[in-house]
Order: structure tokens, then sequence, then C-alpha cells
């Protein structure tokens, strides 16, 4: 669906000073998958967005979205597009920047009004509608900027920093509409500097840094996944066994203990080691997520 | 042009009428009452004579004022305010958003002028508005193409746009009967010089010479057709 091929984008100055903000960056993403796309600031993710839109050009290689150039794709069926800045005009009222994103989107005249309405509801912009762009607040202008993207049924999906400024009701709910956006044909990116949130709604996750992909990060758990790292256990009673049973257990205090763990079946036989002794386990989690460690690793800790 | 932004000219012409009718309205009623007002206070019998030099003298300037306070920016502001972004990820061409955009501030510019006619026929004198309205569309078709293609080209266009007009009249009056690398300088400038003798021409003998009309339309045809190439082959973010 989405391809890119040894990508690159450089940005030269007239002064003859150049940027690499992408490089040689090589990815293919399929129908119905839901890629997340995480890096530090300036890593080059706004800049794969805009070469996805057809809003830059790549410097080298290409970009294509069902074999053809981005902004010919898009001027053929649009993309329902969220953008890190909401930029709309703030004299519009948030109805009417809805209204004429729904004209431009081509919804038919018959059903505009009714998809307006829907993304209004969904988005919870009921007592906002009538507000001007410039004095909605910023989770509300962040979930205008999502409303619009949703008005129509795109094939290609891209929100930049989709839950940047929600609250945590919000954040949830945005959680939902992404599980509601899948489908089998519908190709779904997000950036974002929250690796909880893509973990939760990812299906991959690639890490970029200085342009560059570093690592493509399988989200779900399976046989195979990695999981190395430190997992946190904290125990009601039995702590007294836990050094016993795990011999490189920290005790950090109050009955947690952090462990490191190698492996998927190690993991499962500690657990089942440790309930055997009697430890009564209250959790056990990592410490640092699997993408969190994944993406500490490629871009180090200095990010 | 698609069904879709055909539909969009409504909010197109609403964003002119906010952002830019208001203004040149303003422009308009301000610059033609300094005009008006010496005459008015003298007390004297205005004929169709008079009347039509008062046109001749404001009218000149006001346009220019206003064709370029209508056009400045027509195709920056979107980049430089960013709200490209979510217009063009709708299926929608940039070049044609934008040649959409220039038609309809053309039409918002004729009514603003109209009305402002309509004022000078109603307090000062009824002359036929056909005239002076030939010479807006001229004015704003002329300097169009030109303010279209650096609007396209560069983010801040106005001082650049300013720059190429005041440059070119200032130009065309200190070198008019240079001969040499001067005279091929100037015939490379927007041929604003033109304006002048047009509009005498129209008020008097209702026509305008059409070598002159053709060399100012073809040239900002020219450049019109030049910004929507750098619309279509310049990547707008």
């Amino acid at each position: 669906m989405i391809e890119f091929n040894s990508a690159t984008k450089v940005y030269r100055s007239l002064l003859g000073r150049s940027v690499t903000a992408v490089e040689e960056f090589s990815l293919q993403v399929a129908e119905g998958e839901v890629l997340g796309i995480a890096g530090p600031n300036g890593a080059g993710k706004s800049t794969l967005i805009s070469l996805l839109l057809g809003y830059l050009r790549p410097t080298g290689g290409s970009v294509t979205i069902e074999g053809r150039d981005p902004r010919s794709y898009v001027e053929k069926n649009g993309i329902g597009y969220l953008s890190e800045l909401v930029t709309i005009n703030p004299n519009w009222t948030a109805e009417s920047a809805l209204a004429r994103f729904a004209t431009l989107a081509a919804i038919p005249p018959a059903d505009k009004r009714g998809r307006v309405e829907a993304v209004i509801a969904q988005l919870g912009l009921e007592e906002h509608r009538a507000k001007k762009v410039k004095a909605l607040s910023k989770g509300n202008l962040q979930r205008l900027g999502l409303a619009q993207s949703l008005l129509r049924d795109e094939k290609v999906v891209i929100l930049d920093e989709p839950t940047h400024g929600l609250d945590p009701v919000w954040t949830q709910k945005f959680r939902d509409i992404v599980d509601g956006l899948r489908r089998p044909g519908r190709t779904i990116l997000i950036a974002s500097h929250n690796l909880d949130e893509l973990q939760r709604v990812a299906d991959r996750v690639a890490i970029i840094d200085k342009g560059r992909l570093q690592r493509l990060v399988q989200t779900g758990y399976d046989q195979t996944a990695e999981t190395a790292g430190t997992y946190r256990m904290a125990v009601v009673s039995g702590a007294e066994k836990m050094k016993e049973i795990f011999p490189a257990a920290v005790d950090i205090g109050g009955g947690e203990f952090d462990i490191p763990i190698t492996n998927l079946a190690e993991l499962n036989a500690a657990i089942a080691k440790a309930i055997a002794a009697g430890v009564m386990l209250a959790s056990f989690v990592p410490s640092r997520s699997v993408l969190e460690q994944q993406f500490r690793e490629a871009v180090g800790e200095k990010n | 042009m698609s069904d879709n932004l055909r539909r969009y000219a409504l909010w197109q012409m609403r964003d002119f009428g906010r952002d830019r009718a208001i203004a040149l309205l303003i422009i308009g009623l301000a610059l033609g009452f300094t005009f008006v007002s010496p005459v008015k206070m003298m007390q004297v019998q205005i004929t169709e004579t008079s009347a039509k030099q008062l046109i001749m003298v404001s009218l000149q300037q006001i346009v220019y004022i206003c064709a370029f306070v209508a056009l400045n920016g027509i195709v920056s502001n979107d980049r430089k305010q960013g709200y490209y972004r979510f217009l063009f990820s709708k299926p929608v061409s940039i070049p044609a958003y934008y040649a959409q955009q220039f038609v309809i501030y053309f039409v918002g510019f004729m009514i603003v002028m109209a009305a402002l006619l309509g004022l000078f026929a109603f307090l000062v004198y009824p002359l036929s508005p056909v005239a002076p309205l030939t010479y807006c569309a001229i004015v704003y078709l002329s300097l169009g193409g030109i303010a279209f293609f650096i609007s396209s080209l560069f983010r801040f266009d106005w001082p650049i746009l300013a720059g190429v007009f005041l440059g070119s009249a200032l130009l065309h009056t200190i070198w008019q009967f240079s001969d040499g690398w001067r005279k091929l300088v100037i015939a490379a400038l927007p041929p604003l010089n033109k304006f002048s003798s047009m509009l005498g021409t129209l008020l008097d003998k209702g026509t305008v010479e059409t070598n002159d009309l053709l060399w100012l339309l073809g040239y900002s045809l020219l450049f019109f057709l030049a910004g929507l190439f750098v619309l279509r082959r310049r990547p707008i973010a």
C-alpha cells in the first residue's frame, strides 16, 4: 500500500548548507496495518509524513502509495490527515471549518450535513461548534483536527501526534477511535512520542532517528516476542523467598523486586516457580515496555 | 475543475469578503475622500468633464493599491500560516485551487470597485461605471499574473511584489527614452507604464489600444501560467 524505497530528503539552503532530514529510508506498510512511527524530536517523522502527502518531494529514492506518486494519490483519493500543528484559519467556526473540509473532501452535498454532525458528536464538539477556532482550547482544537481527518472514509489515515494536548479521558477515547478505524483495506500511520500509546494501538512501530529507520518493532506478543529486560514484581507475601528463587532480583523496597529476564519461557517459569513457592504476587510488569526498551536501545539514552 | 472544488468557491468568496473586501472598501473610501473632498469644499458645479477628471486622478491610485491588497498573499498566506496542511490532504489539485481563488478574488475585487464607483455616482456625479470598471478589470488582470507567480514562489511575497511594481514604474519613468541595455531592461519589466494612458482613452473614447491591452494581459498570463507550473512542480511545504 505504502512504500518508501531508499527515500532521502535533504534540505538545502541558498547558502549551500544542507541538512539531511530523511536518509535511505525503506519500509513497506501493508493494507489493514496500523504502523506507529516513533523517534526523538528532529528524527524526521514530520518530514516522512510530508513526503507521504506530497507536500515535499524526496531528493533521492521514492515514496509511493498504491504504486502512485503521493501527490497524485492524494489529489485523486484524499488522505485522512491530522497534522502535529492544527493550523486552521482562526476566524472560522469549528462547524464551518468542518463544513469546508467536508466540501473539499468531496462528500456529496446530500451527505455533508450528516457527516459533519457525526464527527462533531464523535469528538464531543457539540458545545464548541459555534466557537471560532481561535477561541478553542488546545484539547478542543486537537479534537477538531482529528474530526476533520475522520470526515471521509479514507483508505489512508495519517495521524501526527494525535493525543497531543488531549486530556486522559480523550486519550482513552482516541484509542477507541483508532480501534474503530481499523479495517482490512485501510492503512493507518500514527507518529507519536507516546510509546505507551503506540504499543497499544499499532501493529508495528518504526523507530527512526537522524532520518534513518533504526528498528521495526512488532508490538504484539507471541512465542518469539523479544522480552529481554527488567521486570518489576510486587509481592504481598513470601518476599523472603524471592532472593532464593531469583538470585539476580534486586529488592527495591515496599515488596517490589526488579528481576532481569532474557526470554518468554524463562519469564513464565519464574512466575510458576514463585507461585509454587508460596509467593503471593500482586503484579508483574516490565519496568520498561518492550517498545520503550527497543526505543532506548535504538536511539540511545541521551534522547 | 472538480465538483468539490467548484462547490468550495462559495467558501473562498466568503473568505475574500471577510479578509479583503472590507479592507478594500476602507482603503477605497479613504483615498477617494482625499480626492473628492477638496473639490466638494470648493462648492463648484461638477460637470461630466470634471467628474471624469476626478475619476482619472483618483482611480489610478485607488485601483493600483486595491489590486495590490487584493492579490498579495493569494498563495503564500496558506503556506505561511500552515493552512495548506489540511486543505491539500483532501482530494484537490493545488494549482486548480489557487487558479479558482484568483478568479474568485477577481470577482470580489470587481464587486468592491463597482460599489465604490456606485458611491461616486451617488455622491459626486452619475457617471457610467462601464469604462472605469473595465479599467479596474484590466489593472487586476495585468498585475494579477505577476502577483500570482511571486506569491507561488515566495512566502513573504508582498515586499517583493511592492518592489517589482514600484521598481517597474520607476524605471519605466526614468529610462523611458533610453537606448541600449536600459531599453532591454524596461522591455522585460512589467509594462505598468501602459496604464496611465489607458484610463484616459477608456473614459474619452470607450476603447483601449489593442496592442497595449494584449501586451499587458499577455505578460500577466505568462506569469500566471508560470505560477501554476510552480505550484504543480514545487512542493508546497
